[in-house]
C-alpha cells in the first residue's frame, strides 16, 4: 500500500463512520423492525411477518395519505421553482453589498428555528390573528378568514422555507451562463421571452434539477409544518409515522410506513431524474 | 447591401469614458477594421452597432437611417463573438439553424440553407455534434456559419481569430474574407494584429483609449499616419526626431535628421518638432561606392535565417532599425552607410493635435 493510498482511506474513515453509524445503521434497523409482528405489551414482538405491508397495500386510505404526501411535496416543489426562479435571477445579476443583502434575505427563512416559525405562522393566521385583523380593517374581507389548519397553510408554509434550497443552485447556474449566449440569440432575433425560453430555461437546468430534487425530498419529509399548522383534518405520511411510533407505540407498524413512503420518495426522485437526463446532459457545458 | 454610419458615438462606464467622439463609416460590402491595444474600446464600439449596449451621445445609422432604437434583435446583424458564444445545449446544426427557427423559416427550407452553410465552412459530418465535441477551430467555423446563414445587413465580428492558434489563423482569416466578399456583406472586424488588419480590410480604424486616431485605407495607415502611436501599431518602424520643421509647399518639408538634411513629404501644417516615420523595409546597407543617406555604426546584429537584423546608432542619437541580407558582413561596431527610400519617409507629429 503505497502512502497516498493509505492517506484516502485515512480521510475517507470519518465518512464512512458516519454513513454506517447514521445511515446504514438506522435503515437496516427500521427495515428489520418493519418486518417485526407487533407487540402486546412492548412496542413490538419477537417473530417476523410481512402483515404490515399487505396491510398498507391493501388499504384505500394508507393509498390515500401516501398520494396526498407525494402529491402535496410535489405542488411545493412547483410552487418553490416558480417563486424562485426570478429571485435567482436578480441575485444572479447582483454584485458586491446588494448581492450579500440579497443572500441574507434569501436564506432568512432558515434563521429562524423550525417551531419558532411555524408558531409564527399559527399566531399570524389565526382567526383573530392579525393578518384577518388587517383584512377586516381595510374592509377586504368581512368575516375572518379560516386559514389555520388547512392544507394550504402547509403548502405556502413549506414553500417559504423551502425557497433557499431551489433559489441557491439555480443562481449557481444561472450565474455560469454568459452574457455573450443571450446576446447572441438577441442577434439572431430572438425576442426576451425566446431568449428566455431557448437559453436561459435549459442552460439553468442543471441548477433546477437538483433544487428541485432537494426541495421534493424536504417537502415530502416535513413533519412539524404538517402537524402543527395542518391539524388533525390532513394527515401526511410523516404524521401518521409519528403518531404510530409515538402515540400508539406501534413500532413495527410505524417502521413500514416510514419505509414505504422512503421506497416512493426514491421512486418518484429516480423517475424525475431520468426523465430528466437528456435536458441535465445537453446543458452540462 | 448596407450602408453603415457611426457617428460621434460617446459612452460611459459610470465616470470611465469607454467612448469619445467615435465616428466610422462602412461602405456597401466594405470591411472595415477596429484595430487597436487591449482596452481602447473596440468591442465597446461593436457591442453599441450590435445594439447590446445604448451609447450616451452620437448616432448609428444604416442606409442613412438611424437605428439607436432599434433593440439588437430587431436589427438583423449577425455578430462572431471572441468565444464563439455557441449554444451549449445545442447541436452544431440547431446552432446555426437557430436563427432561421426564430423567423419560422419552413423545415425543409431551413435545412437546406444550413446544409449550404454547413458547406461554406466545411462543417460536413459534424452537424450532430454539441460544441464541446468539437475543437475550437470549429466552433470559430460554426459561429461564423451562424451568423452569414442569417444573410445579415451587417456582420460584426470581435476578434475571432484572437482564441485560435497561429496556422489556423491564417485559414480562418482567408475563410472570413471571401465569404465577406462573395456576399458582399458590410462587416465591421475587431482585432489587435495589426497583420489581420492590414491584410483583411477596405478601411482601418486606428483607436487609442476611445477615440480613433486615424480612420483610412491600410495603405495610408501604414505609410502615412497622423501620428506616431498610428506607425506604431501597425508595424515596425524607426522614427528620427526633427527639431524644427516648416512646411515647404503642401505637405513637403526640408528636415534634418540623424545628421542628414533631406526633402520628404509629411502631415501637412506641421510646424516645430515633429518625428520622420521611417519604415526598416524602406532602408538597406549602402554598396561601397554608394552615396548614403546616413551614417552611423552598427551597435546590434541578429542573424534570423531569411535576413539579419541590424540596429545603427547615428550621430545624434537617434538609432534605425533595418533588415540586410543574410550573407552580407556586418559586424557590431562596424561603421555602416545607409540608403533610405526617401519617396517612403514620412512626417508626422508625435501626437495629433
Ligand atoms: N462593463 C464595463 N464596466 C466598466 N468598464 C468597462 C466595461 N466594459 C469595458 N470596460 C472598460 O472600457 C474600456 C474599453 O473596453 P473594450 O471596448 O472591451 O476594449 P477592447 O475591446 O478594445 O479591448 C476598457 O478599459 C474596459 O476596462
Ligand atoms: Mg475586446
Amino acid at each position: 500500500m503505497t502512502a497516498k493510498t493509505r492517506l484516502r482511506l485515512l480521510l475517507s474513515v470519518p465518512a464512512i463512520v458516519l454513513i454506517f453509524v447514521f445511515m446504514i445503521l438506522p435503515i437496516t434497523n427500521m427495515i428489520e423492525m418493519s418486518f417485526r409482528t407487533p407487540g402486546t405489551s412492548e412496542p413490538f414482538g419477537p417473530d417476523y411477518t410481512g402483515m404490515h405491508y399487505t396491510r398498507i397495500l391493501g388499504d384505500g386510505y394508507y393509498w390515500g395519505v401516501l398520494a396526498r404526501s407525494l402529491l402535496t411535496a410535489g405542488l411545493v416543489t412547483v410552487l418553490c421553482l416558480i417563486v424562485s426562479f426570478p429571485i435567482a435571477w436578480h441575485l444572479s445579476r447582483a454584485r458586491g453589498l446588494k448581492a450579500v443583502l440579497l443572500y441574507a434575505c434569501i436564506v432568512s427563512p432558515l434563521m429562524t428555528g423550525v417551531l419558532v416559525r411555524n408558531f409564527g405562522w399559527m399566531i399570524v393566521t389565526a382567526l383573530n390573528g392579525p393578518l384577518n385583523e388587517t383584512l377586516m380593517a381595510l374592509g377586504i374581507i368581512e368575516r375572518p378568514l379560516r386559514l389555520l389548519f388547512t392544507q394550504g397553510l402547509v403548502v405556502l408554509a413549506l414553500v417559504h422555507v423551502f425557497v433557499p434550497f431551489m433559489v441557491l443552485p439555480i443562481n449557481n447556474a444561472l450565474r455560469n451562463i454568459p452574457e455573450s449566449l443571450t446576446e447572441a440569440s438577441a442577434s439572431m432575433g430572438a425576442s426576451r421571452m425566446q431568449v428566455f425560453r431557448d437559453i436561459i430555461l435549459p442552460l439553468s437546468f442543471p441548477g433546477i434539477q437538483p433544487g428541485m430534487i432537494l426541495v421534493y425530498v424536504l417537502a415530502v419529509a416535513a413533519y412539524v409544518t404538517p402537524a402543527l399548522l395542518g391539524g388533525q383534518m390532513v394527515s401526511v405520511m410523516p404524521t401518521l409515522i409519528v403518531g404510530e411510533l409515538t402515540g400508539t407505540f406501534q413500532w413495527p407498524f410505524g417502521s413500514a410506513l416510514a419505509i414505504t413512503l422512503s421506497v416512493s420518495t426514491v421512486i418518484v426522485v429516480v423517475t424525475f431524474t431520468m426523465l430528466t437526463s437528456k435536458l441535465m446532459e445537453r446543458a452540462k457545458a | 447591401m448596407a450602408t453603415v454610419e457611426a457617428i460621434k458615438l460617446h459612452k460611459r462606464y459610470h465616470d470611465f469614458v469607454a467612448l469619445d467622439d467615435v465616428t466610422l463609416r462602412a461602405e456597401s460590402g466594405q470591411l472595415v477594421t477596429l484595430l487597436g491595444p487591449s482596452g481602447c474600446g473596440k468591442s465597446t464600439t461593436l457591442r453599441c452597432l450590435a445594439g447590446f449596449l445604448d451609447p450616451e451621445g452620437g448616432d448609428i445609422t444604416l442606409d442613412g437611417e438611424s437605428i439607436l432604437k432599434l433593440p439588437s434583435n430587431r436589427r438583423g446583424f449577425g455578430v462572431v463573438f471572441q468565444n464563439y458564444a455557441l449554444f451549449p445545449h445545442m447541436t452544431v446544426a440547431e446552432n446555426i439553424g437557430y436563427g432561421l427557427r426564430l423567423q419560422k423559416c419552413p423545415k425543409p427550407d431551413m435545412a437546406r440553407r444550413v446544409g449550404e452553410a454547413v458547406d461554406l465552412v466545411r462543417l460536413n459530418g459534424l452537424e450532430d455534434r454539441l460544441p464541446r465535441q468539437i475543437s475550437g477551430g470549429q466552433q470559430q467555423r460554426v459561429a461564423l456559419a451562424r451568423a452569414l446563414v442569417m444573410k445579415p445587413r451587417l456582420l460584426l465580428l470581435d476578434e475571432p481569430l484572437a482564441n485560435l492558434d497561429a496556422r489556423l489563423r491564417d485559414e480562418v482569416r482567408w475563410l472570413i474574407r471571401d465569404l465577406q466578399q462573395q456576399s458582399g456583406i458590410t462587416a465591421f472586424y475587431v482585432t489587435h494584429d495589426q497583420s489581420e488588419a492590414m491584410a483583411m480590410s477596405d478601411m482601418v480604424a486606428v483607436m487609442k483609449a476611445g477615440r480613433v486616431a486615424q480612420f483610412a485605407t491600410p495603405r495610408e495607415i501604414y505609410q502615412k499616419p497622423v501620428e506616431r502611436y498610428v506607425a506604431d501599431f501597425t508595424g515596425e518602424a524607426n522614427f528620427l526626431a526633427c527639431q524644427s520643421v516648416a512646411e515647404q509647399g503642401s505637405g513637403q518639408y526640408r528636415i534634418e535628421a540623424g545628421g542628414t538634411v533631406l526633402t520628404v513629404a509629411g502631415v501637412q501644417g506641421l510646424n516645430g518638432r515633429a518625428e520622420l516615420l521611417v519604415r526598416p523595409e524602406t532602408l538597406r546597407l549602402a554598396a561601397p561606392d554608394e552615396a548614403a543617406d546616413f551614417n552611423g555604426r552598427i551597435v546590434k546584429c541578429a542573424f534570423v535565417g531569411a535576413s539579419q537584423l541590424c540596429e545603427i546608432a547615428l550621430p545624434d542619437g537617434g538609432t534605425l532599425k533595418l533588415t540586410a541580407a543574410p550573407n552580407t558582413p556586418v559586424h557590431v561596431g562596424d561603421a555602416a552607410a545607409v540608403v533610405m527610400d526617401r519617396a517612403q519617409a514620412w512626417l508626422m507629429p508625435e501626437v495629433a493635435p
